[in-house]
């Protein structure tokens, strides 16, 4: 199994440096077309006929008074961003105490490092952003900074005691424009330095060295970063509060957050270029399996060991808890290593379709309370039957049946590991709603990603399988939840499963609800999994076959990765919507980083009523999430020429 | 045709050798389409046979039958002893005795050349990786393109593609290979490449069924030539026989087409 893994992974990794160099070719086919001087380029895109003429003007005028009406809101006197400032922590993780902070920042950094090596493995590496769109985005920006500072109204005048002063139509009496300007200093420094940094680049470089020099846009967005990162040291951001809290002077932003940010950027810094440098050696391919799989893993390392920190009751693991798991992995192994004996013939068979038959008895038993047996023993019998079913897919000479047997004892070791972590009770000292905001969002999202996509998977062999029952339940399973809102099944999730569970099994009403998402997701993966199965040509099955590749080979070698490879833009859309759908969350009930924007902010005393800020921040954290995911898949969908041929 | 007829017409020596593919009276719809009407033949082992004939006459259908990529409906075929059946272990057998070659190459574009070689021997054959990639190598070499190894089906011309996906078939050492027009699909500088593959392989023993329009390898490799029209054999024979003195009528009509 594991050795299939790795096929599969070295399969894509091909596939990836093979798009390499495509898209070098690419490059050096292309035309070198010298680009036109500014004042041309206005002329034929702006200003090329009466028409276009009329519709830049009147465009251009509505845009510009569109953003002095954004800016006038924003920095009005009547706004109150320290409702945002203040509130920082509760969006990002509501009432998680702050004596245990450290848990997170190491969640963090597990994924910062995880992160950093995957870009530094990825051979996807691309041009890079030139120095012309730098010096333009650098103009466009500063350009942007200074139209706003002079389009801004003056502020209003505020009392020695901080009220705002009111003329005799109780309209706020306003600087004078010379003040205005004079008072917005710092902003002047900001739009001038870009503006002039562009000009710099603009003028000093040739339009030929501008085009064709690149920054990395690894390098550049870590450059980026860090500047954000340095701010913390030299910049005022606010004080900082938890729901409720006053606003303490001593407690600011700058405080609490500077070492530890400081700290992730130089983790996702450092294993970036660790995984650069491993990429050049020859181990890059079975490191980047490593880091996949770790990926996988990581949501749950991270959620149940590291956020829940389970108390362990040793005399059980001692008892129970290690005894089975160490059964399942010995035992299962043992007879697993039987039943890739080759040609061991119709016994193997039947062994398999026993087993799964106890396996299923196992369950309805449990249905209906018949006896009473540990879950994890359920599910373990479960994954061995199914595994014993399809063993004699793997057999073959010693070695690779002991990877075979090596490979299942993982699985079982990593599931128990799991089950009993999360059945321990935590020891995180914190409320019982201590998930909240930012946090449950994100891991809401990555909970359905993982789960549903697998089973999106399966839905769609399912329902393009030549077998009818497969078929038949597919097609139900689909067309039911892609006809029913959404809605109505968070609610069913998050309300009545627990009614509906066998005795002794309960859910919680976030892992019901993530449930909920994850199943639904799952139908509408698999109806665009199921386009990218109908894009697989005959002939590639034909080939297959006429190979002698069973089943399930041909699914997991030749049609499921040309089918997956197609499917990439419609999945990154889903993942996107799963992303945003997460806000749906609020409705049941569960504080989400959206619910605390909407209602618990403009609860506290301090804040009361102030929601429009909250919103506005809420919907640039969504922004800034969803469009790095479409830009990435762009870059994937670029690099893998799909929609070429 | 009767069944003994088709095979009459053979040499001694081949004629001594033992049956490979038997078909007897094999019959396949496509719905209320007759597709093969009674076909009935025997192919003896290290033979090459060509099958020639219209657009439509049911060649493809034919052959296809041979590795159960279609399903007879009547009749029997037994291919190396085994009859085929839906018994699906027959089939996995008789797949990993019989190679097939495509007439649009079907190459598996998502993996290199050396994973296309070596994939059915690692995972069908359960040959160690090691060997598996040994093995395609020499394929690669034996088909005249070590050189490509690492690349990919789309970065390779169309000839180079069909001698890999040669080259894909033998990797499972089969004894039995069937081509599907494989040079339909090239261009005419590129047939021969292919065309000497065959010829090599035809000389190194191999049993081999070969749908073609090449009447030039027709000639001078097979060792029977068999013509079918409308899912029938019309005629069987040496290829000099088949193409100096042809017997039936639709053969002459044929051959006066294409000739
Ligand atoms: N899947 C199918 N469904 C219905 N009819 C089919 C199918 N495949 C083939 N046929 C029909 O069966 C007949 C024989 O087809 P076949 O492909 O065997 O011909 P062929 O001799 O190989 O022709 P060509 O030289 O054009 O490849 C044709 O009339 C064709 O229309
Ligand atoms: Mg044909």
């Amino acid at each position: 199994m594991s050795s299939e893994l790795e096929h599969l992974a070295r399969g894509t990794a091909e596939l990836i440096a093979n798009a390499d160099e495509r898209e070098a070719e690419d490059a050096a086919s292309r035309p070198d077309e010298p680009s036109l001087p500014p004042l041309q380029w206005l002329k034929v895109n702006l200003f090329s006929s009466v028409l276009n003429t009329a519709l830049t003007i009147v465009f251009g005028l509505a845009g510009v008074l569109a953003y002095q009406r954004l800016l006038n809101w924003a920095f009005s006197h009547e706004r109150n961003w320290d409702a945002v400032r203040v509130n920082m922590r509760a969006l990002f993780t509501f009432t998680y105490p702050s004596s245990q902070y450290g848990r997170i920042w190491v969640t963090l950094g597990i994924v910062l490092t995880l992160a950093g090596l995957s870009l530094g493995l990825s051979r996807m590496v691309g041009q890079g952003v030139s120095l012309k769109r730098i010096s333009i985005w650098c103009m466009a920006w500063g350009g942007a900074v200074i139209a706003g500072i002079v389009l801004v109204q003056p502020h209003a005048k505020r009392s020695a005691d901080g009220e705002i002063l009111l003329d005799a139509d109780f309209e706020p009496v306003r600087e004078s424009f010379g003040t205005a300007m004079a008072d917005r200093g710092w902003w002047w420094l900001i739009g001038v330095l870009l503006l002039a940094t562009g000009l710099a680049i603009w003028v000093i470089l040739g339009d030929l060295k501008r085009r064709k020099t690149f920054v990395g846009a690894i390098p550049f967005t870590l450059g980026v970063l860090a500047f954000a990162v340095s701010t913390l040291w030299w910049f005022h951001w606010g004080n900082y509060g938890q729901q409720g809290d006053i606003i303490e002077p001593g407690r600011t932003v700058k405080d609490s957050a500077k070492l530890p940010w400081t700290a992730m950027w130089f983790v996702l810094t450092g294993a970036y270029l660790v995984g650069r440098r491993i990429s050049a050696t020859d181990r890059a391919a079975s490191v980047r399996v490593v880091v996949n799989l770790s990926w996988l893993l990581a949501p749950f390392i991270t959620f149940w060991v590291i956020l829940r920190d389970p108390q362990i009751d040793y005399a059980h693991v001692m008892s129970t808890d290690l005894p089975m798991a160490l059964g399942f992995m010995i035992g299962g192994g043992a007879l697993l290593f039987f039943l890739t004996k080759p040609d061991l013939g119709e016994i193997g068979r039947i062994l398999g379709v026993g087993l799964f038959g106890i396996a299923i008895f196992n369950w309805v038993a449990a249905f209906f309370g018949i006896y009473p047996m540990l879950q994890k023993a359920r599910i373990s019998f479960l994954l061995l039957a199914l595994v014993a079913l399809a063993a004699h897919n793997f057999a073959g000479e010693r070695a690779q049946r002991l990877r075979f047997v090596y490979a299942w004892a993982a699985v079982m070791a990593i599931l128990h590991y799991l089950v009993t972590m999360i059945n321990a009770p935590s020891t995180v000292d914190a409320p019982d709603e201590f998930v909240g905001g930012f946090l449950v969002t994100v891991y809401i999202a990555v909970f359905t990603m993982i789960f549903s996509f697998p089973l999106g998977v399966l839905l769609a062999l399912g329902r393009t399988s030549t077998l009818p029952i497969f078929r038949v339940l597919s097609t139900i399973y689909i067309e039911t939840v892609r006809g029913v809102p959404f809605i109505t099944i968070l609610f069913f999730f998050s309300t009545f499963l627990n009614i509906f569970l066998p005795d002794g099994m309960e859910i919680e009403q976030l892992a019901a609800a993530g449930l909920g998402f994850a199943l639904f997701s799952a139908a509408y993966l698999a109806e665009n999994i199921r386009g990218g199965l109908q894009a697989v040509r005959r002939g590639q099955y034909e080939a297959s076959d006429a190979l002698g590749l069973s089943t399930v080979q041909r699914t997991g070698f030749i049609v499921l990765p040309q089918a997956l490879r197609v499917s990439i833009p419609p999945l990154v859309g889903a993942t996107i919507s799963t992303f945003k759908e997460t806000s749906l969350l609020a409705i049941i009930g569960i504080i989400d980083f959206l619910r605390v924007a909407n209602s618990v902010i403009p609860g506290q005393t301090v804040f009361l009523g102030v929601r429009m800020e909250g919103l506005l921040f809420v919907c640039m954290i969504y922004w800034i999430g969803a469009y790095s995911m479409s830009k990435f898949s762009q870059r994937l969908e670029r690099h893998l020429g799909v929609g070429e041929n | 045709m009767s069944f003994s007829d088709a095979t009459a017409a053979v040499s001694d020596e081949l004629a001594a050798r033992d049956d490979i593919i038997i078909c007897d009276s094999v019959d396949k719809w496509y719905g209320d389409f007759q597709a093969l009407k009674g076909v009935s033949a025997t192919i003896k082992e290290r033979e090459v046979v060509v099958v020639l004939g219209p657009s439509g006459s049911g060649k493809s259908t034919w052959i296809r039958c041979i590795n159960r990529l279609e399903q007879h409906q009547s009749g029997r075929i037994i291919v190396d002893g085994v009859e085929l059946t839906n018994d699906t272990r027959n089939i996995e057998k008789i797949r990993s005795e019989v190679g097939m070659v495509f007439q649009q190459f079907n190459l598996f574009p998502h993996l290199s050349v050396i994973d296309n070689i070596s994939l059915a021997p690692l995972w069908v054959r359960k040959r160690p990786r090691a060997e598996a990639e040994r093995l395609a190598s020499d394929l690669l070499e034996r088909v005249g393109i070590p050189e490509q190894a690492e690349k990919f089906p789309g970065q390779l011309s169309g000839g180079q593609q069909q001698r890999v996906a040669i080259a894909r078939a033998l990797a499972m050492e089969p004894r039995i290979m069937l081509f599907d027009e494989p040079t339909s699909a090239l261009d005419p500088e590129m047939i021969k490449e292919v065309l000497d593959v065959m010829k090599e392989l035809a000389v190194g023993g191999m049993t081999m069924m070969v749908v073609t329009h090449e009447m030039g390898f027709a000639r001078e490799v097979a060792d029977r030539v068999i013509f079918m029209e409308s899912g029938e054999i019309v005629e069987a024979g040496t290829p000099e026989h088949f193409f100096t003195d042809p017997q039936e009528d639709r053969t002459k009509l044929f051959l006066s087409q294409i000739l």
